[in-house]
């Protein structure tokens, strides 16, 4: 087998070598999604093209509301970033559940929205933070938010020459707090059989607002659940609401049964999780330290 | 406490492991020839069906093949421990999916890989049985429709997909069950878990002069090797030489042959060295794991607590082949009864074909399936009494002096200790603290493996001694128990001794690593070998001192005549210099173990040897909704007569739980018409460190008679009681009872699902 290894130094190099070689090469980042679907499929593409030595791409940027990350973060950068600290906490929590320490410490963020997976855990979060990703390509810069650039499993708005830059986000302006949880049969390596975030707000009477709800490997793609996002607006969280939630949010998935999960348990855990996670946001509004509607 | 041992019981670092923690140790994945060639397999991707042609050319012109080898390559020959239906590459027919039929030898892996998806087979497909319970049907597919031929051990009934039908009969079941105050009647359904080696099967084979085989290899029993390869090539035992590697975990999986014939014969085709490594693939699809059992369990008790008799159908699922699964059929019989005082037993089983996975013998095969059901049935009946369960257990287990299910008399029974140590550990008393949260216990007995050992232990002239066996070191550290072992009865240190292990032409034979007997047997070995040098040291030093033999006395590692002394390296330094060396052959056989043969029927295996005794309890909360089960806490008591090495002892015990609580509630090899839907680690769930649990080991020395200083085997117990054990907590946690493996959280939901539903 041989396999050309390019090492671009710039952003300009690696897009020119990837169109030079179209389908034939690849990108690659940490390596933990291609490396392993290559040797599963026994197909590996002619070349592989390194994003490591290209400038600027593994920071993670901004402050108070606007935020950018490189497409080369790792999950361990994500997973102890101060920043991400409170209100913010469910990227973290997607951050650490991924793989193993070992893939957490060379896996991108990039990649695993690239990667496009289903159950991809950066994905739930990234949807309700309303996330824009930037893409440089021989024909140029483009952003695309995060909803419409996953596609569907393994599909992407991605050319092969584009090279995802960077992914952004504002947080919601009011104080607000988030949550993500994951069901899977072990605590680390394991691909999530449901996995949902949410982001809510308080208003002042005491009442949700701006509630976002995504869901990750209950369909195609992960998707944000507006159903359950409108019914939510403006309640007062009470016993029968999260149990609507739940309804709602096991009605809004489309599972699949696998050897992993029955589409049924998959279904019952997307009620179950979406109820907690509200729950859990709701609980954290009053510790998290963002209130800047007080100010 | 003082001991009377200097190096008995005390926790050294083991012999070996400088070399594993530096990387330096060559494992069998590392090893390399020169001139050496790669082969992959070609393999069946139907589950039962006759092979019409074999079409090599295309695969014999891509780049670097050198040869492709079949069946017609080899002499047809069949083979297996109980029954010979195994061979090496299907010849008339295949029987299972990933069955190899061909191999491929290249200058790389990679080429070989790709050439043996050229290689092209012609199939006429049959209809295939995936069930035991399918298989037993009179009108069943034939998974071997020339069983007849197949030569077997005369102990063994077949018939059509049957390997063997086995019978455990004590008193009068039917009358027992008819007296009994409630009888109790479950099935029990265990799953297909593989051993989870880190490192993968992997040999290389080298023939000398196109008659003498050298083979390299990660086998966990070198002798055994030997003697199938000469078996499978129709030439003597003595043509073959098999080295072992270090070995990267064996759990069983590798007591038979895995890849070492199909490098074999790749090697005698090819002209030269072969290298076969087992993909992570074929191990999940072709290696051999632990056989999956159906269970159903009738058992009747007194009012007050009292089993009056037992009765069991049970059918393993062998696969393809028989394997060791003839030795589950009737070792779980074994388990089934005990550890309890049973008045009244029928126990019947039946080792099955089917067209999968050939299985194997996983550490303590028959262990968890048989425990799973009986002691998970234990807590049941207990519940629907209003009995305590583990005063429940109390009142029925045996004692001192009792006599097991196959009649023999049982010594050194430590398991009431064993039993109210776990209970005081866990907290019993407290077995419900919280809502969603419980405890479970559950108890077993298990067999030392018997077998012979032989060793030579040689001193060299500066002191240093070389402990020569044929016994390889699978990574479980029983060697530097053996070692121990030599070197307290030797009156030596531990550091003096080095290891020399596992090559069928220098060291001697040895039953080899399995059964929990490394240490044990070895040891006693050691023990034997260590009279006849000490025999040696008196006559030597007796000439030394102008004195007789019988007036020399030991003490320590040195001869004593009066007030001289004469050190064991100056005797050594002597024996070089006038009689070729100072060396012993020390060899031990356990003594048969004595019981009713008038019980059992068929049965190949039929006592329990040096039996050790053993509790686990467990403390964990199950989150109703969403069925995850977290462990709080983790306790074992385990009876091992002596401990030679406590922390060696406590790893044997860490993993073997944690390989267990695997089996209990995520691992599964998954069929889905013969295929396995999950070939690989990402979704064949084995534990890792993060869902290790707190474990805590306490250990109960009750020493045997036949043990070295009463030692017990101790590495396949743990991974016995982790199924039933956790089973038993999570149903006292929420009333949820799953009786079939692993209980994935998927399972304890709509196991609540239909008790909440019943109770409506």
């Amino acid at each position: 087998m041989k396999l050309e290894f390019l090492a671009p130094q710039t952003l300009q190099d690696a897009v020119t070598m990837a169109k030079a070689r179209g389908d034939a090469a690849r990108f690659i980042a940490g390596g933990t999604d291609l490396v392993i679907q290559a040797r599963k499929s026994g197909t590996w593409p002619e070349a592989v093209i390194n994003l490591q030595q290209i400038p600027d791409l593994g920071e993670i940027k901004g402050s108070g509301q606007n935020f950018s990350l490189g497409s080369l973060v790792t999950h361990r950068q994500i997973e102890r970033e101060g920043r991400f600290a409170g209100a913010l906490e469910a990227l973290r929590e997607s951050a650490c559940v991924i793989g193993g320490h070992q893939v957490r410490n060379v896996a991108t963020v990039g990649g695993n929205l690239c990667n496009a997976s289903p159950a991809a855990d950066m994905v739930p979060i990234l949807l309700c933070l309303n996330a824009e990703v930037a893409l440089a390509g021989s024909e140029g810069r483009r952003v695309v938010p995060l909803a419409s650039f996953i596609e569907g499993p393994r599909k992407t708005k991605r050319a092969h020459d584009e090279v995802m830059t960077e992914i952004a986000f504002s947080a919601p302006a009011q104080k607000f707090a988030s949550a993500f949880l994951k069901g899977g049969r072990r605590r680390a390596m394991e691909i999530s059989i449901v996995a949902m975030a949410g982001v809510v707000s308080v208003s002042r009477d005491g009442k949700l607002t701006d509630v976002r709800l995504a869901m990750g490997a209950a369909g195609p793609k992960a998707i944000r659940l507006t159903e359950v996002e409108k019914f939510l607006e403006g309640k007062a969280l009470s016993k029968d609401v999260l149990e609507e939630t739940g309804r709602l949010a096991a009605a809004a998935a489309s599972p699949i049964d696998d050897v992993r999960a029955s589409a049924s348990f998959r279904r019952h855990l997307a009620g179950v999780y979406a109820r907690r996670v509200v729950e859990l946001s709701w609980n954290r509004i009053s510790e998290v330290g963002n209130d800047r509607s007080a100010a | 406490m003082n001991s009377p041992f200097r190096i008995i019981g005390k926790s050294f670092p083991r012999l070996d492991a400088r070399g594993k923690v530096s990387g330096k140790a060559i494992y069998g994945t590392d090893f390399a020839m020169q001139g050496m060639l790669h082969g992959k397999l070609v393999h069946s991707p139907i589950a039962s069906g006759e092979i019409i042609s074999v079409d090599t050319s295309r695969a014999m012109a891509m780049p670097g093949v050198y040869e492709v080898v079949t069946a017609k390559d080899i002499p047809a020959q069949r083979y297996g421990s109980f029954v010979k239906d195994m061979e090496v590459f299907a010849s008339g027919r295949v029987n299972f999916i990933g069955q190899p039929v061909a191999a491929v030898v290249a200058r790389t892996a990679e080429e070989a890989e790709a050439a043996a998806k050229a290689v092209k087979v012609e199939y006429r497909e049959q209809a295939a049985v995936f069930t035991t319970e399918d298989a037993v049907k009179a009108d069943a597919p034939l998974v071997h429709p020339d069983w007849q031929e197949y030569k077997a051990v005369p102990t063994v009934k077949r018939q059509g997909n049957i390997t063997n039908q086995a019978r455990l009969v004590l008193g009068d079941v039917d009358k027992a069950l008819k007296e009994s105050y409630r009888v109790f009647t479950h099935r029990f359904v265990t799953n297909v878990v593989h051993p989870g080696y880190t490192e993968p099967r992997a040999a290389i084979a080298h023939w000398a002069d196109g008659s003498q085989l050298h083979v390299w290899s990660n086998t966990q029993l070198p002798f055994e090797a030997q003697a199938t390869l000469a078996e499978i090539f129709k030439i003597t035992p003595s043509q073959v030489r098999v080295n072992v590697t270090v070995i990267g975990g064996g759990f069983g999986g590798k007591l038979r042959l895995g890849v070492e014939h199909y490098a074999a014969a790749a090697a005698l085709k090819a002209g030269r060295p072969v290298k076969f490594v087992s993909s992570c693939e074929e191990e999940m699809t072709s290696a051999l794991p632990r056989q999956p059992l159906t269970i159903d369990l009738t058992t009747g008790v007194t009012k007050d607590g009292k089993i009056l008799a037992k009765a069991a159908s049970i059918l393993v699922d062998t696969g393809a082949t028989s394997g060791s699964g003839v030795g589950v059929a009737s070792s779980v019989m074994l388990m089934l009864a005990g550890p309890y005082k049973i008045p009244n037993l029928r126990l019947e089983s039946r080792s099955v074909y089917t067209n999968k996975t050939p299985t194997g013998s996983f550490r303590a095969p028959a262990g968890p399936q048989g425990n799973f059901a009986v002691e998970s049935q234990m807590d049941i009946i207990a519940d629907a009494l209003g009995i305590d369960p583990l005063e429940f257990r109390l009142r029925n287990i045996v004692r001192e002096g009792d006599l097991a299910p196959n009649g023999q008399k049982l010594e050194s029974v430590s398991l009431e200790e064993c039993l109210l140590k776990a209970a005081d550990a866990i907290g019993w008393k407290d077995r419900r603290p919280e809502p969603g949260r419980g405890k479970g216990i559950a108890c077993a007995w298990w067999t030392t493996t018997s077998g012979s050992s032989g060793v030579y232990v040689k001193v060299g002239p500066d002191g240093q001694v070389f402990l020569n066996t044929g016994c390889a070191e699978i990574g479980t550290a029983a060697l530097t128990g053996a070692a121990q072992v030599l070197a307290e009865a030797l009156g030596i240190e531990l550091g003096s001794i080095q290891i020399v292990s596992g090559d069928t032409a220098s060291t001697p034979f040895d039953f080899g690593a399995q059964g929990s007997r490394t240490a044990f047997a070895v040891g006693n070995a050691c023990i034997d070998a260590v009279g006849k040098l000490h025999q040696r040291m008196k006559e030597i030093a007796a000439k030394q001192f102008s004195a007789k033999a019988e007036e020399i006395e030991i003490d320590g590692g040195a001869a004593k005549f009066g007030d001289k002394l004469l050190p064991l390296k100056e005797i050594a330094a002597i024996a070089q210099t006038s009689q070729g060396g100072l060396i012993a052959h020390g060899t031990f056989i356990a003594p048969p173990t004595l019981h009713d043969k008038e019980r059992t029927e068929n049965m190949v295996i039929t006592a329990i040897n040096s039996p050790s005794f053993h509790a686990h309890a467990v403390d964990l909360s199950v989150d109703a909704e969403t069925g995850e089960v977290k462990i709080h806490d983790y306790v074992v008591v385990q009876d091992v007569g002596r401990a030679i090495n406590p922390t060696y002892i406590e790893g044997q015990i860490e993993g073997g739980v944690v390989q267990g609580i695997g089996q209990a509630l995520s691992e599964e090899i998954v069929y889905e018409n013969g295929i396995v839907r999950n070939a690989g680690l990402t979704d064949y769930k084995m534990p890792t460190a993060m869902d290790a649990p707190n474990i805590r080991s306490f250990i109960v020395e009750s020493p045997s008679k036949v043990g070295p200083y009463g030692a017990k085997g101790v590495g396949e117990p743990p991974v016995i009681h982790p199924p039933a054990t956790i089973a038993n907590a999570i149903a006292s946690a929420v009333s949820a009872r799953v009786q079939t493996l692993p209980i994935t959280a998927e399972k304890i939901v709509r196991t609540l699902t239909e008790v909440s539903e019943t109770a409506k």
